[in-house]
């Protein structure tokens, strides 16, 4: 199923608690069909924007609209179809997993003779079958997020939000996840995945959006990210490279070592790099490659989040930041 | 809001409690507990004299749910209460569950209505439990005897009943005024040792502050003098003024408590 009309359009949503601004003027859609990278250093806001709009915190302003309805009143219930936890997910640790999710069938529906297939089917979906009916007080921090997944199917969901899913699974267990959050979309939920695993993002995500000290920092597709970062690591490719790190050793703010797969590794900022290059002509080193190194999601985003953002609602606007221009790849 | 949305949320909170060792204790205590004091009354020779209806205690089984009326109003009526009152809203503060159970169908008022029913249906159940068990207590242990009441006139078994049971009965609406209390302090403290413990002790400064020779009016507004007002149903002729105020009084409480504690869930950010 591909992508289609918005499942959750999120915009201006501001957040105080006391004096610290915790979601300044946050916009944030997801689409049907999409997964949706929800990205931010710790303390970014991007649990308190889940808050939000798991109507779980009342915002100061903007407007939450899912499927097309405006969610004014956050003490409401949560609209049919939307599910999620926020960070680890929490249970009745004197009551076995199945007994939780039973309680829980039980607060979605009214029709009680349903609750039961619908509890085997999810614990089963999520591979908890076998210690169901163990109290949860004896789940490790990996069979609890595996039951929130599990208290999340229950509501058959077509707007998911999952607060670091995978953060206390073991590898097996992170790829089941992605696997489940994959199938969620690919039968046309709007899936929002917060995370602080950039190469997960860029596994599983079409579109993300980054948010740094409560401010959008980024938002569009993995691709436009990519696009959009400056890079700072290049491959060099000389008629003599070790003339070429020994002229590296007397320049400031450069540096060069011998690469991997061949030629030279050099790590600059541009105008150090520039310079570098004339002076190698200069010498007579001929510079026959010169190319940057293919990014990963994580180093942009690192970079993107490295400066300290203004944290105050009143400066200037958070899409500002995505304006950078990308420094386009050199050859010879 | 409906009814439909009011007993399912009041049956997970239920299943909740019943599967809790605590509760279950209370329940047992409040079973068990008359029957070990009528016991422990046929064992000894002396008898409780300095309490209300306590020289009568091997005389009369009726008595002995008199007796033990009497010293549930000092602070057990409090403690009992509270168990499932003060602990059903911070409880989900101290699991974390919060976001779990109100990112589901069920709005928030609906969530609190169903949970205070399962606290006020609690505290309805722990004093029958004790009231029938002290009646049952009395009878099988001491006998249906009759009994003299506070103006020395002998009550029939079947007068003496009526007069129990009303008295009994009259002690629901302070038990209420505490759970609704306990209610309070557990949303607001989000601490489940606050909401069990803080109505005991608000009991117990009530208790001082009724023994200071202050206005009379302060007396009249405190939920603890509800608990003697049954004395007036043991005299001849009997007066009922006490317990219609105490009633009054404690349905204010009540409802003032569950008001505050409604708005306070209402108006909170779960987690943030």
């Amino acid at each position: 199923m591909g992508v289609g009309p918005p499942a959750l359009e999120a915009v201006g949503v501001s957040k105080r608690y006391g004096t610290r601004e915790a979601l300044c003027g946050v916009s944030l859609t997801a689409r049907t069909g999409e997964l949706h990278g929800l990205l931010g250093p710790n303390g970014a806001g991007k649990t308190t924007l889940l808050r939000v709009l798991l109507g779980l915190v009342r915002r100061d302003a903007g407007s939450v609209e899912i499927f097309g309805r405006s969610v004014d009143s956050p003490a409401g219930p949560a609209p049919d179809g939307v599910a999620g936890f926020v960070e680890t997910p929490a249970f009745y640790p004197y009551l076995s997993g199945r007994q939780n999710l039973a309680l829980l069938a039980r607060l979605d529906s009214d029709e009680h003779s349903t609750c039961g297939r619908k509890v085997d089917r999810a614990l089963d979906h999520i591979g908890l079958g076998a210690q169901a009916d163990v109290a949860v007080s004896g789940y490790s921090a990996g069979m609890r997020q595996r039951l929130g997944l599990a208290a999340t199917l229950l509501r058959s969901p077509r707007l998911v939000f999952l607060d670091e899913p995978t953060s206390s699974l073991d590898p097996g267990g992170a790829r089941d996840v992605r696997v489940l959050a994959r199938h969620l979309a690919d039968e046309g939920a709007a899936v929002v995945l917060s995370s602080h695993d950039m190469a997960e993002v860029e596994e599983l995500c079409s579109t993300l959006t980054v948010i740094n000290r409560g401010q959008v920092i980024f938002s569009g597709t993995v691709h436009d990210m990519r696009t959009l970062a400056p890079s700072s690591n290049h491959v060099l490719h000389t008629s003599d490279d070790g003339a070429a790190i020994d002229l590296a050793a007397h320049r400031a703010g450069l540096k060069v070592a011998p690469g991997a797969e061949g030629g030279l590794e050099v790590s600059a900022e541009l105008d150090a790099l520039d310079s570098y290059v004339i002076a190698l002509g200069i010498a007579g080193v001929a510079v026959r490659v010169l190319e940057r190194r293919a990014r990963s999601l994580e180093s942009l985003f690192l970079q993107l989040t490295a400066h300290p953002g203004p944290g105050d609602c009143r400066t200037a606007p958070a899409h500002e930041a995505t304006g950078r221009q990308p420094i386009p790849t050199v050859a010879w | 809001m409906t009814i439909r949305s009011l007993r399912a949320v009041a049956g997970v909170e239920w299943s909740k409690i019943a599967a809790q060792a605590k509760v279950r204790l209370v329940l047992v205590v409040c079973l068990a507990g008359p029957f070990v004091f009528a016991v422990a009354m046929r064992l000894q020779s002396s008898v409780p004299a300095d309490t209300l209806f306590g020289r009568s205690v091997m005389e009369s089984g009726f008595a002995i749910p008199l007796v033990v009326l009497g010293f549930a109003g000092l602070w057990a009526f409090p403690a009992v209460t509270s168990v499932v009152g003060g602990d059903l809203f911070s409880a989900e503060d101290r699991y974390g569950t919060w976001a779990t159970m109100l990112t589901r169908s069920r709005s928030r008022e609906e969530v609190f209505a169903g949970k205070v029913l399962v606290a006020v249906a609690f505290s309805l159940l722990a004093v029958t439990a004790l009231a029938v068990s002290s009646v049952a207590a009395g009878a099988l242990l001491i006998g249906p005897l009759p009994i003299i009441n506070l103006s020395g006139n002998l009550l029939s078994p079947g007068e003496a009943l009526t007069r129990v049971t009303l008295a009994w009965a009259s002690v629901l609406p302070p038990a209420l005024g505490f759970t609704g209390l306990a209610v309070l302090v557990s949303v607001a403290t989000r601490s489940s040792a606050a909401g069990i413990g803080l109505p005991v002790v608000a009991a117990l400064t009530m208790q001082l502050l009724a023994m200071i020779d202050g206005p009379e009016m302060i007396r009249r507004l405190l939920i603890t003098s509800a608990f003697g007002a049954w004395h007036g149903l043991l005299t001849e002729p009997r007066f009922y003024g006490p317990i219609a105020y105490g009633t009054l009084v404690s349905t204010a409480h009540f409802l003032v408590c569950l008001s505050v504690a409604y708005r306070l869930l209402m108006r909170r950010d779960i987690g943030g």
